[in-house]
């Protein structure tokens, strides 16, 4: 159990053998363009897209112990703001550039208002709070977006042009990987930094951390400012996959979308965020075409939700935490403590 | 000599109940004050009150010329104080090691030099130190727990009953690293274990029902059996 946990929650250790996997997985992801359908190639791109918006999300309930229900406003604001600037300023790279660092700053502000807010009470009482300010603030966000028509065209969605170089799907699917790949280095770099530790020691025990001399508040709004930026991030490459943005994407499903890629694929592990993400959206989309072979599968969500009860009893440690508990259980055969 | 912690009828609530009702009490640099008294006097409240895990309400604290009595607690602490908790305060999912890094407020060569004296202190921590702090007995937590206090530059160190769930073997080892301490930390004890406060102790303060009634040297307090029994309602052999 100590060693699981360990890799549950410190510092998930990549074994030699799972870097080979990880090496070969990359290989293999790198040479699909070529040889998949365009439907393929953009359901990898929307799957490495929105493991970061999981891994986000992971920043913060699985390393700080934060229940932000109105995490989705920060892909959504990312996927609306990239958009609105498309469309009124033009599909260009400087356009884009401005529309990075416009979302970084709008997600740092908005991410510290929210913790202002949300970050006031302390206990379970303070997460309930904290859940019921920042579902709040994501309804303000998904209220205001739907208000906006002039800029957001409202429920209809707004449709956008992006600059060429992302025109190409082939190429968007290497951007979208290459994006991956440097968004779970950075966010791997801070949950083992020393502030990612204390962010950790908050998870297991807030009032733990301020007698050690923390302020605890002062953490948990550096973990949703990162969590804010790297989602917006993710959010601006979702607007240049998709080409469009509806107020879906504010809406607290969607953060329960990110709250769902964390558990299925382990919540405080980081990589666990891929394997959920990839595991949630091939299912989804395998319900989907079972659609056409009988009636029944119109009622995919039944399955789907079937599915998720399954995994969530049989591997309540999502996958990435089933394998490391596997890999914990044969370490400790070898060597008892 | 000034006093490096005076709690001047210092008093706090927990909700709606008004457990310290005038505390006071003066430790000097250098010596160790154990604070006695029965079950729910107010003995561990205090020690909260000092960091600031309970608001005090009225009266001050002053701890090397600085006020901190409406400080937040990670404020007070800053201030120099290390608080070794009860229930040992350790992060059951962080291993030793993180336990001990998490604890430093700056990751500096003097910092991690007390790191290392701590774990030569507890060579117990030193074999488990990549382990997860879960799986460490009681007294290898006790020690994790008074090492975590140890690895910044402090000023006083609150102790609140150290010897509590221990095994007879671990409390002589804690009460000697206690009397290690002593040599040149300053230390507030609370302690139910009576031969353990008497061997480490130099003054005492008894608190009942939320204040202080009585002070004095620990061995005094040691051989007068009246005393004893009427402010702590036992006696020794």
């Amino acid at each position: 159990m100590s060693y699981i946990s360990n890799l549950m929650h410190n510092r998930p250790a990549i074994k030699p053998g799972l870097w080979i996997l990880i090496v070969l997985t990359a290989a293999v992801l790198l040479v699909i363009p070529p040889l998949s359908s365009l439907t393929t190639i953009t359901l990898l791109s929307r799957i490495f897209i929105l493991a970061i918006f999981g891994m986000s999300y992971d920043i913060l309930r699985g390393y700080t112990g934060i229940i932000n229900l109105g995490h989705a406003l920060f892909f959504g604001g990312g996927t609306y703001l990239a958009g609105i600037m498309f469309s009124r300023m033009g599909p260009t790279l400087d356009v884009l550039l401005l529309a990075v660092a416009i979302t970084l700053a709008f997600s740092a502000v908005i991410a510290y208002i929210m913790g202002q807010f949300a970050f006031r009470g302390t206990g379970f009482i303070g997460v309930i709070a904290c859940a019921m300010i920042t579902l709040a603030f994501g309804e303000i966000a998904r209220h205001t977006a739907e208000t906006l028509r002039e800029y957001t065209q409202g429920a209809d969605g707004l449709t956008f042009r992006v600059p060429v170089i992302f025109q190409d799907r082939v190429m968007m699917y290497y951007y979208a990987f290459l994006f991956m790949i440097i968004m779970t280095l950075i966010l791997r770099r801070f949950v083992n930094s020393p502030t990612g530790r204390v962010m950790q020691a908050i998870r297991d025990n807030e009032q733990r951390a301020k007698f050690l001399g923390y302020d605890t508040k002062k953490y948990k709004l550096i973990a949703l400012i990162v969590a804010g930026m790297a989602s917006s991030l993710a959010g601006i490459m979702f607007a240049l996959l998709t080409r469009f943005a509806n107020t879906e994407l504010l809406t607290v499903q969607n953060t329960l979308n990110a709250l769902l890629y964390t558990i299925v694929g382990g919540t405080g592990t980081l990589y666990g965020a891929i394997i959920g993400t990839a595991f949630v959206q091939l299912a989804q989309n395998y319900l989907l075409e079972l659609r056409g072979i009988h009636e029944i599968f119109s009622r995919w969500l039944l399955f789907f939700g079937a599915i998720y009860v399954l995994v969530v009893l049989y591997l309540p440690k999502g996958f990435v935490g089933a394998y490391l508990q596997f890999q914990a259980k044969r370490q400790s055969r070898k060597k008892p403590a | 000599m000034e006093p490096l912690l005076k709690l001047d009828n210092v008093s706090s609530f927990i909700g709606p109940f008004h457990i310290l009702q005038g505390v006071s009490l003066v430790v000097y640099p250098g010596e160790a004050v154990v604070v006695l008294g029965r079950n729910g006097a107010g003995k561990t409240t205090t020690l909260r009150t000092i960091i600031g895990l309970i608001p005090a309400s009225d009266g001050q604290i002053i701890l090397d010329d600085v006020n901190i009595s409406k400080m937040p607690p990670y404020k007070a602490v800053r201030q120099g104080i290390g608080f070794i908790p009860e229930d040992y305060g350790i992060f059951d999912f962080l291993s030793v090691e993180e336990n001990l890094l998490v604890a430093m407020w700056q990751e500096d060569k003097a910092s991690l030099d007390r790191r290392d004296y701590i774990l030569d202190l507890f060579p117990d921590l030193k074999v488990s130190y990549k382990r997860l702090a879960s799986t460490l007995s009681g007294g290898q937590r006790q020690m994790l727990s008074i090492g975590r206090a140890l690895v910044n530059d402090i000023k006083i160190i609150l102790i609140d009953e150290p010897s509590k769930g221990l095994a007879p073997i671990i409390v002589e080892k804690v009460r000697d690293v206690l009397l290690d301490f002593k040599e040149d930390k300053t230390i507030v004890l609370v302690e139910q274990n009576f031969e353990m406060a008497c061997a480490v102790g130099d003054r005492f303060y008894i608190i009942n029902e939320g204040r202080t009634v009585l002070d004095g040297a620990v061995e005094e307090l040691y051989k007068d059996k009246e005393l004893q029994k009427k402010h702590l309602g036992f006696v020794t052999a």
